[in-house]
């Protein structure tokens, strides 16, 4: 309840603000089979590893209850960036600050256990999203809702069809009313009928001026919902911008021509 | 340390939930579920008493009582370490994409223990008055060793979940360690079988004055002297402090390495 209150307060405020991101990775190269080849190495001192950086010096501010396309192509560090957002990995340097209760819709049911039923799981995930039992309890009836998967909230979720197992992780992500909602390339799940519904909802989301983070490579999408786009190429930020210019970058930087430059 | 305290309350629901979840999957599918967290114990002690009582006997009255009051908490110290060794490892795909306190999956596991011991000292009340042993008052006092053994567990839980994050053979070196360690703390038999020039030797176990404390207060109906207590939860406290300030220092770091 709090959080809300500070939250609204703030609502004309930045609800994502990114300072010099970086987030350097640690490549092991080859592992040493046998103690022999580990020896060898040790004695060779030869290194086994390199340093890679996926996000590069990334700066950005997002105001409360705008919509951003994060495009770039595979590997440009879309997900690892979204992923520093939402608190998983620490960058290596930079910080990066969010105001208000956040929902990754990053890998749908990544908290689900399979022995537990729906029920249960709903729970589990809540709380591990930082939610509290109480507010869990109150809001397990319209996620079930949602879900919509009928007597099945009760079965352990390892008997769940592909489909009921999304269904039941996108209406936890979704239900418990967050500001922000980071979205990575998972809307393209469940049949077409859920599908809409989801895409109802992150529409509702929009108009009830939430901010979202929206990770795609279906330009259609970025284009009808995103005010503003940014670029990543390599890392670093390629372009920023309204949606329709950075689109056209991005589309350019996807030419049979650029692509086989690289 | 204060940090170790507000985060553990901050995640209490979390951590109970794991918990829960824990013991649930680990009576999943067991025609008798959860009473097996009764039953093991108490079929070990059939078991001992048989071999102990009546085959290789040993010079102590009552000996299975002798040996569970010590056994019991052993075992919980041993379990504990030997589930949450592998907790954040195991926790790996969560950690890789949910941002959640680390510190959770070690204390779960180590809550899931302590309900077991707590329901393992059930069959050990019901066998002393079927042994006809004194039921003695110092039963009431088993909370302090109970809680000096938790922190002390707890510290070496951290240390060595971390350990095994980036050295998987923790685990499998963790489980010698163990066993050797089982054989040099007076478990199955008394500090009094030892010769006396070596008894400084074994006083330097941690893990002995913790252990003290249970086998006098279940076996012999005696309080430990004051010091016994006092470095009982000494040795806690600098296991707790090591094992936490490794914890936190390398916690950010796990997600690469899982």
């Amino acid at each position: 309840m709090s959080d809300m209150s500070e939250y609204k307060a703030a609502s004309s405020a930045i609800a994502i603000r990114a300072e010099n991101l970086t987030q350097r990775f640690r490549v092991i190269q080859e592992r040493p089979d046998t103690v022999r080849e580990l020896f060898s190495k040790f004695l060779r001192h030869t290194s086994t590893y390199h340093d890679f950086e996926a996000v590069k010096n990334v700066s950005f501010e997002i105001p409360a209850g705008q919509v951003v396309g994060l495009i770039g192509r595979n590997g440009s560090g879309k997900s690892t960036l979204l992923k520093i957002i939402a608190g998983v990995y620490k960058p290596t340097a930079g910080r990066v600050q969010v105001e208000g209760k956040l929902a990754p819709l990053i890998e749908l049911g990544t908290g689900f256990h399979h022995e537990l039923t729906g029920r249960e799981n709903i729970l589990l995930n809540g709380l591990l999203m930082g939610y509290s039992k109480r507010e869990m309890q109150a809001k397990e009836q319209s996620i079930i809702d949602f879900a919509d998967i009928g007597d099945f909230i009760d079965a352990p979720v390892k008997q769940y069809s592909s489909g009921m197992y999304v269904r039941l992780a996108f209406a936890v992500a979704t239900e418990v009313d967050p500001q922000i909602l980071l979205v990575d390339e998972i809307l393209t799940v469940g049949d077409i009928a859920f599908q809409n519904k989801s895409f109802e909802r992150i529409q509702k989301f929009r108009q009830s001026g939430k901010t979202i983070v929206l990770v795609s490579h279906a330009m259609a999408m970025i284009e009808a919902y995103c005010d503003r786009a940014i670029l990543l190429e390599n890392g670093s930020v390629m372009a920023d911008g309204p949606t329709h210019e950075v689109a056209e970058e991005y589309k350019a930087l996807m030419t049979p021509e650029a692509v086989g430059a690289v | 340390m204060n940090e170790l305290v507000r985060e553990t309350y901050r995640y209490r629901e979390l951590i109970w939930a794991l918990a829960l979840k824990e013991l649930k999957i680990r009576y999943k599918r067991s025609v008798l579920g959860f009473m097996w967290a009764l039953l093991n114990p108490a079929l070990m002690m059939v078991v001992l008493s048989l071999v102990f009582g009546t085959i290789m006997r040993f010079p102590i009255p009552h000996y299975a009582i002798f040996l569970l009051s010590v056994l019991l908490p052993w075992t919980f110290f041993a379990q504990s370490l030997s589930y949450s060794v592998e907790s954040i490892v195991s926790n790996g795909d969560l950690i890789k994409k949910v941002a959640v306190a680390k510190l959770v999956f070690p204390m779960a596991a180590i809550v899931s223990n302590i309900i077991n011991l707590l329901l393992s000292l059930i069959p050990l009340a019901l066998l002393v008055p079927i042994m006809r042993h004194p039921f003695y008052w110092t039963w009431l006092y088993l909370p302090i060793p109970v809680l000096a053994l938790v922190i002390f567990t707890l510290g070496m839980t951290f240390f060595f979940a971390v350990a095994n994050v980036y050295y998987r053979d923790v685990a499998h070196i963790l489980q010698v360690v163990l066993s050797a360690w089982f054989y040099f703390t007076p478990i199955i038999y008394s500090l009094d079988f030892i010769p006396q020039k070596y008894q400084w030797l074994f006083k330097l176990n941690p893990l002995i004055y913790v252990i003290n404390g249970f086998r006098l207060a279940v076996y012999y109906g005696m309080l430990p002297k004051l010091q016994s207590i006092a470095a009982s939860f000494v040795c806690a406290f600098i296991a707790l402090f090591i094992g936490f300030a490794v914890f936190r220092k390398y916690q950010d770091d796990f997600v690469f390495y899982v």
